[in-house]
């Protein structure tokens, strides 16, 4: 309750109060001697703590300058751009080689009746396969793969939707995961790809050995990185950025063995993995409580005991419909909801 | 110029070695970000310098990663780089034995009465601040900047708005009560 006169406050101070809000504030300060008191403090406390601020309206023009000299010194410095066009240089080649090597023993004409091996994971199942060259996959709930039988062909062949964990046994062929535009190619490896369509980004993270992730444009691939052990690579698929980053291999492959674990993940993606493991649908009444970060593992529970846990973490709360599940912030509960 | 294209496209334009994007993005984002990074440096000068070589990075970096969200990169990278700036500058002051704020207040002959009224009050507050809990402190101030909602403390800090909302609340309750305990102590003696 105490608190409520203080959002009540803070939003009056950030001039973002409503009408009603306005009421209520009023009606608050006149109940009690008490209570102005707390508003008039409250208010200089806001002001003082503004005052932080230099009130400075420089646009940080010395700081540009030397950002910009910066600039110009990089531009005009040959050596540098030398060593910059030889890495470049040397991506080319790796690439052109590798692309090369692919032309000579991929045949794409041929075989017109290939038959094809498809495993489709429905929510909240997950299924672990041998593939013919004793490779495995986990995979997901709500995910799908399809490959060639007998991996036939030059390559070992597989296409994912969704997410699956690879346990890529070597071999002389290469064995490539084509997820929509992104290719992941390897020789003999294991590591996580995460390739939900509704998620927009495909997420490779690397377990053991070297993995080459590629983009394919006009049928052609472009290698975007080579990532080795504990590096992540989170690719948009809409716009094509790309981040890359280390991360704990481990434990974004955990769910293969029904671990759960989430190290500062927005919760939204929390709930999407929860979706797929469990067969539920989670709604968030308001989208942007799914940007929270949270942080937490989870071994082989229930459902409902690991969202227990996650609303205590986040602050947020629950309610369930026919296996639907409603997120919601308790500040936002009332009005919206009801009416 | 190119202020109105989203930080997407200024991403987009300065992986091809656009020097203008780079300067929308330092004019969109340079103020805010040395406020936010003043809070930790209490120094707007260190915070400037620590901007500029952001900025720098930015430029540099620009064919190796591709970032998702610059705004997020630019305000968690700030975070960080200042937080690492105050560690290396271990400043004596900061350490809680040193706190007595009583003491402070006497110094510049502030008397409780000035503090709750009047025009003493502004810089015994600040002053107050910077005792506060760490979490606390950073809350208040940055929830003071232009342009830096909750949301978006919530998404650099990695808690959730409803914590971000409650430290907030949290803060003010132990200024009032400090400034309430400097009260009683001067009125005692």
């Amino acid at each position: 309750m105490e608190d409520n006169s203080y959002r009540l406050i803070v939003a009056y101070f950030e001039k973002t109060i409503s009408d009603e809000e306005l009421t209520e504030l009023r009606e608050w300060i006149e109940l009690y001697p008490g209570n102005q008191e707390q508003f008039w403090e409250t208010m200089q406390i806001l002001e003082a703590s503004k005052s932080y601020f230099k009130k400075t309206d420089q646009v940080g023009t010395a700081s540009w300058q030397r950002i910009n000299a910066h600039i110009q010194k990089e531009e005009k410095s040959n050596v540098g751009r030398k060593i910059h066009w030889l890495a470049y240089a040397a991506s080319i080649l790796i690439i052109g080689s590798m692309s090369l090597w692919w032309y000579k023993h991929s045949s794409y004409k041929a075989d017109t009746a290939v038959a094809y091996t498809e495993v489709i994971n429905p929510e909240g199942q997950q299924s672990k396969i041998l593939l013919p060259d004793s490779s495995v996959i986990y995979l997901a709930g709500g995910s799908k793969i399809k490959y060639r039988k007998n991996f036939s062909g030059n390559k070992r062949s597989v296409s994912l939707e969704g997410e699956a964990f690879f346990e890529v046994m070597h071999g002389k062929k290469p064995f490539m995961i084509q997820s929509g535009e992104i290719a992941t190619v390897v020789l003999g490896t294991s590591f996580n790809v995460r390739a939900f369509a509704s998620d927009h980004k495909v997420t490779v993270t690397v377990n053991s050995g070297k993995v080459g992730v590629m983009k394919t444009v006009r049928g052609k691939n472009h290698l975007i990185k080579y990532l080795t052990p504990n590096e992540q690579i989170e690719i948009n698929t809409i716009t094509g950025l790309y981040a890359f980053d280390t991360a704990n291999a481990a434990d974004v492959s955990a769910w293969i063995k029904n671990h759960f674990v989430f190290y500062d993940v927005p919760i939204r993606e929390v709930m999407a993995s929860l979706e797929h493991r469990y067969g539920v649908r989670i709604e968030f009444i308001e989208p942007e409580i799914g940007n929270s970060r949270v942080t937490a593992k989870f071994k082989n529970m229930p459902l409902k005991d690991v969202m227990d846990e996650l609303m205590v973490l986040s602050g947020l709360t629950y309610i369930e419909k026919n296996g639907h599940i409603f997120i919601y912030s308790v500040n936002q509960k009332g009005g919206k909801i009801m009416n | 110029m190119y202020l109105q294209l989203t930080d997407e496209k200024l991403i987009g334009l300065l992986r091809k070695n656009d020097p203008l994007a780079l300067e929308t993005l330092f004019n969109r984002y340079y103020k805010q970000l040395c406020q936010f990074c003043a809070v930790y440096t209490k120094d707007y000068e260190a915070a400037e310098e620590i901007i500029a070589d952001l900025f720098i990075k930015v430029w540099d970096g620009r064919h190796d990663t591709a970032i998702l969200n610059i705004k997020n990169y630019l305000f968690i990278s700030a975070r960080n780089l200042s937080i690492n700036y105050t560690q290396k500058k271990k400043d004596p002051v900061d350490s809680i034995e040193d706190i007595s704020f009583q003491n402070h207040l006497f110094e510049d002959g502030s008397t409780p009465f000035r503090i709750l009224s009047g025009r003493e009050s502004v810089s015994g507050i600040l002053r107050l601040i910077d005792t506060l809990p760490e979490r606390q402190r950073e809350i208040l101030l940055m929830s003071r900047i232009d342009h830096i909602d909750k949301s978006k403390i919530s998404e650099i800090l990695g808690i959730s708005i409803r914590t971000v909302e409650t430290t907030l609340y949290q803060s003010i309750k132990e200024l009032r009560r400090m400034l309430k305990d400097s009260t009683n102590l001067k009125s005692n003696s």
